[in-house]
């Protein structure tokens, strides 16, 4: 199979398959997706429960390993690389917010900014840096520790941290599932100008239509198939679309 | 309930194990002890019985009038007595004294004289020949075969002996025997006579025993009755049997010492595993808050709460314990082969043996510690409220020091040191020596109390370096290191107490080699020393007169002593030859009075004597002015010294002792070791002694003793350690999400395992570090209180290298729950609350 890859394209998912088990236990979570996610785009993936948009993000980020099929991260195609060689793919190109403890209770908000960046030995981009910081608007809190933190607060940390090694892609698995209402526009209102403003490329699982809308694309998956999408959409298409799928 | 918790146990099976280890390692080792001192007394107790079973009934001299200088002695008129009794079949007189093999150089063999014993012939011969025939004739000995090894004798060979006036007597040797569980013959070594060459090599007035077998038909018990009134008044008459069962018995004294002194260390351990026990159960507790939480939302009272954690613990000490009796079984078993393989006199060819109260011993001490280390936690666990099932995540336990801990933990810390300082004050001796230990005990408590406060700054400076030296892992370990400063305290007061002892001993020992080798240097500059192997054999004046003839010794003194009696107590008295170069240094009053009708007493007498400088003690019929107190350890003459003309005026029949001589500058080792054995060839009796060597041998007994110390405290390390292990293996667990959120960051498999070494590494330092502190400090009083003028010596690499394998143990401790934290899934680690 001869496949050119896209350049506009930072990832990119050909044929995924991914089984948990084995014989009759076997549950076929991922059944053959096919997939791009396009560079400076805000990508959301809806499905009900059990659909597989969790196990596509895990696999898509390198953080599970998957049955069948390849996916590109920009020009490399990390369904060959072993655990040393994803692990520094992440550091270098992959950014991270998780849904809860998504930062490390020992050091301060300012430190787990800069985690990643230490981690992987480089040096912040200074402006860089105080743009995002300027961005999340955290100033005077940089110094506190997470548990000084609101729940609001905790994520758009988070989401600074992602921003700070300007990653090929940021994936954020369900980034306001545990924010009150006002808290998750807060930080979706991030999520959105950072690729406007950074051109930064994010993909993100949500269940909910309102975080979704926010997105400049919408895909939809079904018991493990990628069913449909929708293109600038509106918490009501998005709710539509999933009715539809549920009936 | 109890099924709930039994499923719970059955669920972490590795955690079980792990915890359990500290307790069965405590409980082996006390089993252990038991098992091998069980097994020696019975194997003791058979051997006896085994001889006895050759002697129908035993005379010995009555042990009341024995006097404890002169053996008892039973007479060839007693022998003749008991061989006329109706139903004796054979009797046999027992001697045993002195016999000074000499070795083949010419000189006596060995540094105490061999003894020497008859060999009876017939039944009653207990002597076990293993190689040749007994002694049959007046020219023919045996000797026991560990001598014959030593000083390379064969069957065969000619062997010379001393008798009691020191003549030199030719013996053919004819056989070699076993000493066998004989402490006394395999100490000294031994040769074997007929009845009458043994009386008169020995130059016995008597026998020390004499055996009775008794004619066909003729009951022991009726032959003892019979013997006894043949005899009269004056003599101890037993059946075989009494024999055997009061010789088990005076040797169950001696190993019930050995068995204090092994479970002192078992206590130790068991209290380090108590610390362990304690602490992980802390931890679960913490852990399955949300489970406990459940529980009570469901309907459990706090009354089931708290019963199914001290049921997991009861099960707990139960399985540990079981297992610790069967590893205390093997231990008994291994010490014993040990044993048997260096030729300890201890009989071999016994079965192991485990007795009820081993096990009853055992069990209970195992269930009662594990129990008792679990009730705090327990207690903990009633305390959470059933609404924590529905928060989402249990939250970070934040410590704070409460203002009654500090001021508890002050008190102990400022009454530790108070006795301390009382006991270092006083004057050397044992009052002193427990006033610091008990110091030294309640330092400790409020070192106990605040340690969770001390960890926070120990874990900056000690991690100071690992978090520049090895980045992020570096840095997050030592964060990790003082997250929760309770549960690091205890983790490392467990290894602290092991360390504590190890540095205090060595300590001890260092300034007890440094004050002694110190002292002879400055008061007692001796290069040879000449001697005697028997306490009551003496040299010759000429001897010293020869050697102060030659141009090659700077000085030469000699020293007589006797013993006589002051105040009503026996006491050395002696005296040594003046010389110009040989000054005794005064501990109080001065040596410059020191002249006819004067005495100068060591410490240690002039307590027991009750006498200061200034009183006079009445010795031999005169009296004499003490004028000064000398040191115990660095005098010619322990006791009292008299002027050389007052001595010879009252004990004129007091030979030379020893003569001490000092080298002049530049003469070569060879030359005057040489002169001083010409010197000396004359007389078979007398010994020379290097004072280098002797210190030397001094020297490895000192460190034998450390060593063994140190091992046996290694037992408590060990289990300090599992705890180490166990603390981080369920700090992993607690930080699941976190470990698997830094590999999503990017943190290599080799760095997360990095960081939890180093997290084990600083813990294992910070634990060594209090304990050297303390080791050092206590170590130091314990020697102030030991004699007057202490050289204290810190053994400085020995201590750096107990930090060292501190910290390194605690990396290998972390061995294992890093390789699990490296291996978990990032995706299941992140979906796991």
């Amino acid at each position: 199979m001869t496949m050119t890859t896209d350049v506009r394209q930072a990832v990119t998912a050909r044929g995924l398959k991914k089984v948990y088990g084995q014989g009759d236990a076997a549950v076929h979570a991922l059944r053959g997706i096919e997939v791009g996610f396009a560079t400076g785009a805000f990508t959301a993936i809806m499905g009900p429960s059990g659909s597989g948009k969790s196990t596509l993000m895990h696999c898509l980020a390198g953080l599970d390993t998957v049955s069948a099929g390849e996916i590109h991260i920009g020009d490399v195609e990390i369904t060959k690389l072993n655990d040393k060689q994803l692990t520094l793919l992440r550091r270098e190109r992959i950014g991270f917010v998780f849904q809860a403890f998504n930062l490390l209770p020992t050091l301060t908000a300012e430190q787990n900014i800069r985690l990643p960046l230490e981690i992987a030995g480089r040096q912040a981009d200074q402006v860089l840096f105080d743009r995002v910081i300027e961005t999340v608007g955290l100033g005077e809190r940089l110094g506190h520790r997470p548990t000084q933190l609101s729940g609001g607060q905790q994520q758009r940390v988070a989401v600074a941290r992602a921003l700070i090694s300007k990653p090929q892609v940021i994936f954020a698995d369900e980034p306001t599932g545990n924010l009150d209402s006002r808290s998750g526009a807060e930080v979706l209102a991030f999520l959105r100008r950072s690729v406007r403003e950074l051109n930064q490329t994010i993909v993100m699982v949500t269940h909910d239509p309102v975080a979704a809308s926010y997105a400049d694309r919408v895909i939809f998956l079904r018991d493990g198939l990628l069913v449909t999408e929708l293109f600038e959409p509106t918490a009501q298409t998005v709710l539509d679309t999933l009715m539809k799928l549920e009936a | 309930m109890f099924r709930t918790t039994l499923a719970g146990l059955l669920a972490h099976k590795l955690r079980l194990l792990l915890t359990s280890l500290a307790i069965t390692l405590g409980v082996g080792f006390i089993a252990g002890t038991f098992v091998l001192t069980d097994t020696i007394d019975a194997a003791f107790a058979q051997k006896f019985t085994a001889d006895a079973a050759k002697i129908s009934v035993a005379v010995l001299p009555d042990g009341d009038k024995a006097d404890r200088r002169q053996d008892p002695i039973l007479t060839t008129g007693d022998l003749a007595k008991v061989r006329g009794v109706r139903g004796v079949a054979d009797a046999q007189g027992i001697v045993q004294g002195t016999a000074p093999l000499l070795g083949k150089n010419g000189k006596v063999a060995g540094s105490r004289a061999t003894a020497g014993i008859s060999v009876p012939e017939g039944a009653l011969n207990r002597t076990v020949i293993t190689e040749g025939s007994s002694p049959a004739a007046a020219t023919e000995a045996v000797l026991d075969k560990d001598t014959a090894k030593t000083r390379e004798f064969a069957v065969g060979d000619t062997i010379t002996v001393l008798d009691a006036k020191q003549v030199k007597h030719q013996f053919t040797l004819v056989g070699l025997f076993d000493v066998g569980v004989n402490q006394e013959l395999s100490f000294t070594g031994a040769v074997g006579f007929t009845a009458d060459t043994a009386r008169q090599m020995t130059g016995a007035k008597g026998f020390r025993e004499i055996d009775v077998r008794g004619g066909d038909g003729v009951s022991p018990e009726g032959l003892r009755a019979s013997v006894a009134a043949a005899l009269g008044s004056g003599y101890t008459v037993k059946t075989g049997t009494q024999l055997a069962d009061d010789l088990a018995a005076a040797n169950n004294m001696d190993t019930a010492f050995i068995r204090m002194g092994l479970l002192l260390f078992g206590v130790i351990a068991m209290l380090v595993a108590a610390l362990v026990i304690y602490n992980t159960f802390n931890i679960l507790v913490a852990q399955r808050a949300r489970e406990m939480a459940l529980l009570r939302c469901i309907g459990a009272t706090k009354k089931q709460v708290f019963g199914s954690i001290l049921l997991e613990s009861v099960v707990v000490g139960v399985l540990s314990s079981v297992l610790g009796l069967l590893i205390g079984l093997g231990l008994g078993a291994g010490a014993l082969a040990v044993l048997g393989a260096v030729d300890a006199p201890i009989p071999t060819g016994v079965g192991v043996s485990l007795s009820t109260r081993t096990i009853v011993v055992g069990l209970v001490i195992g269930i009662i510690v594990t129990v008792a280390a679990a009730l705090l936690p327990a207690r903990a666990a009633t305390r959470v409220a059933p609404i924590a099932a529905l928060r989402a995540q249990v939250e970070e336990s934040t410590f704070r020091a409460g203002m009654l801990r500090i001021v508890f933990g002050a008190l102990f810390l400022l009454a530790g040191t108070g006795i301390t300082a009382l006991g270092v004050s006083k004057d050397p001796g044992q009052d002193a020596l427990l006033a610091v230990m008990a110091g030294g005990c309640v330092f400790f408590l409020g070192v106990l109390i605040l340690a969770p406060l001390i960890v926070k700054p120990l874990s900056a400076f000690v991690g100071w370096l690992p978090a520049r030296l090895f980045g992020v892992p570096g840095k997050l370990a030592v964060d990790n290191s003082r997250r929760n400063p309770k549960r690091a305290a205890t983790t490392t007061v467990a290894l602290t107490i092991g360390v504590t002892l190890m540095t205090l001993i060595s300590v001890v020992t260092t300034t007890t080699r440094a004050t002694v080798s110190e002292q002879l240097d400055a008061q007692f500059p001796v290069d040879y020393m000449i001697g005697t192997q028997q306490h009551d054999a003496t040299i010759p004046r000429t001897v010293a007169a020869d050697l102060r003839s030659k141009p090659e010794f700077g000085s030469v003194v000699a020293v007589r002593e006797t013993q006589t009696r002051i105040k009503g107590q026996s006491v050395n008295v002696g005296t040594f030859t003046v010389d110009p170069e040989f000054k005794v240094a005064p501990v109080t009053g001065s040596m410059q009075d020191f002249g006819p009708g004067t005495a100068a007493v060591t410490s240690w007498t002039a307590k027991e004597l009750g006498v200061a400088v200034g009183d006079t003690l009445e010795a031999a019929g005169k009296g004499y002015r003490v004028v000064a107190l000398l040191s115990d350890q660095a005098t010619p003459v322990y006791g009292v010294s008299l002027t050389e003309q007052d001595f010879d005026a009252a004990f004129p029949e007091a030979m030379d002792r020893s003569v001490l001589i000092k080298v002049k500058d530049g003469v070569a080792a060879e030359t005057s070791r040489r002169i001083v054995e010409a010197a000396t060839e004359p007389y078979p009796a007398v010994l020379v002694e290097s004072v280098t060597e002797t210190r030397g041998a001094f020297d490895e007994a000192l460190d034998m003793i450390t060593m063994i110390i140190t091992g046996l405290l290694g037992l408590a390390v060990l289990i300090s350690l599992l705890g180490i292990a166990n603390t981080l293996s369920l700090s992993v667990h607690e930080r699941t999400r976190e470990s698997a959120l830094l590999r999503a960051l990017g943190l290599t498999r080799p760095q997360l395992r990095r960081m939890l070494s180093i997290e084990a590494f600083v813990l294992g330092l910070i634990g060594a570090l209090v304990g050297v502190a303390l080791g050092a400090t206590f170590g130091w009083a314990a020697t102030q209180t030991m004699v007057n003028d202490v050289v204290f010596r810190a053994p400085v690499l020995q201590i750096l290298g107990f930090v060292a394998l501190s910290g390194v143990a605690g990396v290998v401790a972390a061995l294992l729950p890093a390789r699990r934290a490296a291996k978990a899934s990032i995706v299941g680690s992140l979906a796991s609350s």
